[in-house]
């Protein structure tokens, strides 16, 4: 499983979504994570239909790259481990 | 830091709605200047305590003459009142003064003394009653309070909101790749600047026309209704946003934005560049003003119904200038001490939603119902 993080400099909770991820790096070295800047990465925010709604998005997928679930906001630390941890083997 | 910095401008509010009242004034002193010798003195002495229990606001200071330290005192108190001292006894209160005592005549004259002292101490501690007693402010009437709070309030949740400060942090991250550290305090601050002082002449233009057409009834009555769509708009948008996060805009008017903001930045000449980002702020501001839901035509509205001298007027629009721009000042400061982005937790807009939806909304029940109430001064 790996999340792809879906983000713009020009928004202020992905700004504060990111210390919050860097944290949860720093704790699980075996995590997979990817960033993708919203304005400039316009393949992949199109191939995750990330432009509907809020940013930050943050979309978990499987090994395959199926989407396993997406949240969206600002997300507490705990709920994304919660998440992480529920999919992590997948 | 921003945390702290909301701690710190919740207490202050918090301070000023729970200082404690002041302490009523001081009491009505007289100066008793006597000799244990004097028939006069021993006399007066008995009317002085009789007239104390009477009042218990009333001090009397004794000096026995014969005493150097009274005797000081006494030439002091002659030296004030500009007359000669010799004889006792000898009172002083206030600016009035008795030598010798009959109780018929000086006795009922320093009664009266002191009543109309009391009742100037009463009318002063009547008007003192109500005012509040601040740390390093002193004495403050709550009345003259309402007004700077309400600027407060309604500022804050002009100010806000972290999602509107797109333009402001896509700069920042353009300025985080220069090395030249003073280029990027000017052309931060330049933008800043001139999006406070956009945002002044245009609270400064609705105050205008407030005072130009006067108090008139359907104006009141058509900011009030505005002022409860307004809150109620915020109270939505509360509801709606307590997850947080930012609305994605349309992509067109960013790329625009973006596309003049980039070319601005990398252009050689500093003071081109400076003027650039004067210009993009103001047509940036202008639009943007629409997204205040008339925040500033409700205050300002709310200012006029109170009849200021211009000077207040102005100073009171500068606060809520100051008010408004100090998440945008805080982001950029720290980004440009610590050289990283840094957003504001959108939890701290939310209760700004929260609170500002519902003052607009009481704004907006007063403007209808009761004006009076608005009426701060």
């Amino acid at each position: 499983m790996k999340v792809l993080k879906f983000g713009a400099v020009w928004c202020s909770g992905c700004l504060v979504m990111r210390p919050r991820w860097q944290e949860i790096e720093t704790e699980m070295l075996e995590l997979k994570t990817e960033y993708y800047d919203f304005d400039k990465d316009k393949q992949k925010v199109k191939e995750f239909k990330v432009s509907d709604g809020k940013l930050p998005v943050f979309v978990f997928v499987d090994k395959k790259g199926k989407e396993l679930v997406r949240v969206s906001g600002e997300v507490s630390k705990k709920k994304l481990i919660e998440l992480i941890e529920k999919h992590k083997d997948k | 830091m921003l945390k702290r910095l909301t701690v710190w401008l919740l207490g202050l509010v918090l301070l000023l709605s729970l200082a404690l009242p002041a302490r009523a004034a001081d009491k009505v002193v007289v100066e008793f200047f006597h000799s244990s010798t004097c028939p006069y003195c021993i006399k007066e002495n008995k009317f002085l305590k009789k007239l104390g229990r009477e009042h218990k606001e009333i001090k009397v200071k004794s000096y026995e003459v014969s005493q150097p330290y009274s005797q000081r005192l006494w030439e002091e108190a002659g030296e004030r009142l500009g007359v000669a001292v010799g004889s006792v006894p000898f009172t002083v209160i206030g600016d009035k003064h008795w030598t010798g005592f009959d109780e018929e005549t000086i006795g009922k004259e320093i009664e009266a003394a002191v009543l109309k002292e009391l009742g100037e101490l009463e009318e002063e501690s009547a008007s003192e009653a109500g005012k509040l007693k601040l740390p390093f402010v002193g004495k403050v009437d709550p009345k003259t309070l309402s007004l700077p709070i309400l600027t407060f309030l309604v500022a804050l949740l002009d100010g806000f909101n972290p999602c509107a400060m797109w333009t402001l942090l896509f700069l920042i991250s353009l300025l985080l790749g220069m090395k030249d550290r003073k280029r990027m305090w000017l052309l931060g601050l330049t933008f800043i600047v001139t999006s406070g002082v956009v945002y002044f002449l245009v609270l400064a233009a609705w105050l205008n026309v407030f005072l130009l057409v006067g108090l008139v009834k359907w104006v009141r009555l058509a900011i009030g209704i505005f002022a409860l769509g307004s809150g109620s708009w915020f109270l939505r948008d509360w509801w709606r946003n307590r997850d947080g996060g930012c609305e994605v805009m349309d992509e067109g008017k960013r790329d625009k934005v973006f596309g003049r903001l980039r070319k601005i930045v990398k252009k050689q000449e500093l003071l081109w560049a400076m003027l650039g980002i004067v210009v993009l702020a103001i047509v940036v501001n202008m639009v943007e003003f629409i997204c205040s839901a008339g925040l500033p035509a409700i205050y300002t509205q709310v200012l006029a119904m109170n009849n200021l001298p211009a000077v207040k007027y102005y100073l009171y629009l500068a606060f809520y200038i100051l008010i408004f721009m100090l998440d945008d000042m805080v982001v950029f400061g720290i980004a440009m001490v610590t050289l990283k982005a840094v957003g504001i937790e959108s939890k701290y807009a939310s209760w700004s939603r929260l609170i500002g939806g519902i003052v607009m909304f009481l704004i907006g029940l007063a403007m209808l119902f009761n004006p009076g109430l608005l009426s701060f001064s």
